[in-house]
């Protein structure tokens, strides 16, 4: 597919970073989770486990806002992901008996959201009885974003979707999770069940594919392909 | 300026998993480099871009619909553990155990009512009917095992084909009421008059008629 065609330069298309506010890699890896937010996620699991519904309702004010998102990405519709989010949080209720604190809370309930949404997505492409010939050429079917609230570079946030649908379904995620939602590569692993030398790799692999994508040829290439 | 020595060769292997002390370094080199400050503007606007995906406002009428859900799902879940309750007697087995367990405890208790209710010669009037209530006792079981039978007739579709594991443990268990009650009724059959076996029949059906009244209810 190529260049998804924004006419805008980078450095026009996206604020200086100055103006956004630094939030670059490495240094998110150095912020280890403090012992009361170990212990938060603990007490919180105990509590959902105890059939506590207030608990819930925490999981969901500390949380539920970035499960809508992350949904609402990868499904590509609000009303999608809202089922979703409420379909994970039955999941949780059903299955809190199950989790071992083998991994954090939160960390468990996003891999619940993410096979979630996989699921909701295979279930929307037998229902419309799209053969895999109509499918793109990845392992599953591009969501089709729908409006969202205005934003301030709604161009690019469009360009940044359409490219996302054209990675692979692990590429996206890590992608989504790390870029978008700040989870660390650590969480990610326990999210996706991948090392977290994989979701380092394969968030690489997706922002090379992504830049590929969405910046304009440059000049250089240009005068190559010539 | 740049003590760790990273060059150009440095810049993808620390996009990749660089620390924060080679961010830095590779940063400093892009001081004086201009294909790798432009790499770096770059792969810093990937990361700035993406918060245009980001949308983190609430939905006022998300969590009711959740809460409610939860709230359904909950009372479901609490009335499957209490139609489950008799299962808890052996909470650390597996349910194929649970059951040969029950079926063996079953097997003892009709041995050993066997052993201590065999005809020793003489008689035992206070664990003998009398031949007039034993036609009471026998009319009236008749017309309890009839009511049962409507039971099981109601459940069989279910039992037939279990669709839950549940329903498949509700079969297991009501395979091994069955045969206690045969069992039981074989012994009462050569010693019509005996009080204990009586009451071991019954107390067989009232479980079975139990257990079946736990599968209707499952059915709704």
């Amino acid at each position: 597919m190529g260049n998804v065609g924004l006419a805008l330069a980078w450095e026009i298309r996206i604020p200086p970073i100055a103006q956004r506010g630094r939030r670059l890699e490495p240094f998110r890896e150095q912020i280890a989770a403090p012992d009361a937010n170990r212990m938060e996620d603990a007490a919180l699991a105990a509590a959902c486990r105890s059939g506590d519904l207030h608990a819930y309702e925490r999981l969901y004010t500390l949380q539920g806002a970035r499960m809508k998102n992350l949904a609402r990405n990868i499904l590509g519709s609000s009303t999608d992901a809202e089922d979703a989010v409420q379909e994970t949080f039955l999941k949780v209720q059903r299955s809190i008996a199950s989790f071992r604190g083998q991994s954090s809370f939160v960390t468990w309930t996003f891999r619940i959201l993410v096979n979630t949404c996989y699921d909701a997505r295979r279930s929307r492409l037998r229902k419309k009885e799209v053969t895999a010939d109509d499918e793109p050429q990845h392992d599953d079917a591009a969501p089709r974003p729908e409006p969202r609230a205005a934003v301030a570079h709604p161009s690019l946030r469009l360009a940044l979707e359409r490219a996302l649908a054209k990675l692979t379904r692990h590429q996206r995620d890590v992608f989504l999770l790390y870029e978008v939602e700040g989870f660390r590569h650590a969480e990610i692993s326990g999210m996706l069940e991948i090392t977290e030398t994989a979701s380092k790799n394969t968030l690489f692999q997706a922002k090379k594919n992504l830049r590929q994508m969405l910046e304009p040829p440059r000049a250089s290439d240009a005068a190559g392909a010539r | 300026m740049n003590p760790m020595n990273v060059g150009c060769k440095d810049r993808d292997r620390i996009f990749e998993d660089g620390s924060a002390a080679e961010w830095a370094a590779l940063e400093a080199h892009a001081a004086t480099c201009a294909a790798c400050a432009e790499e770096l503007r770059s792969w810093k606007s990937l990361s700035i871009a993406a918060a245009e995906l980001r949308d983190h406002t609430d939905v006022p009428t998300l969590w009711p619909r959740i809460h409610q859900a939860l709230v359904e799902q909950g009372a479901t879940i609490e009335a499957r553990r209490e139609g489950r309750s008799w299962r808890s007697l052996f909470p650390n087995f597996s349910v194929s155990w649970q059951t040969a367990v029950a079926a063996a405890f079953v097997i003892v208790l009709m041995v050993s009512a066997g052993w201590f209710l065999r005809p020793r010669g003489g008689s035992q009037p206070g664990s003998l009917l009398k031949s007039k209530a034993l036609v009471e006792v026998e009319h009236a079981e008749s017309a309890y095992v009839q009511a049962i039978d409507k039971l099981a007739v109601e459940a069989k579709p279910q039992l037939e084909n279990p669709a839950t594991p549940l329903m498949a443990n509700y079969r297991e268990k009501i395979l091994v009421l069955d045969s206690a009650i045969d069992e039981l009724r074989a012994q009462t059959g050569q010693n019509p008059s005996n009080a204990h076996l009586r009451y071991e029949l019954l107390a067989m059906y009232q479980e079975k008629q139990r257990t079946l009244e736990e599968i209707l209810e499952e059915k709704r």
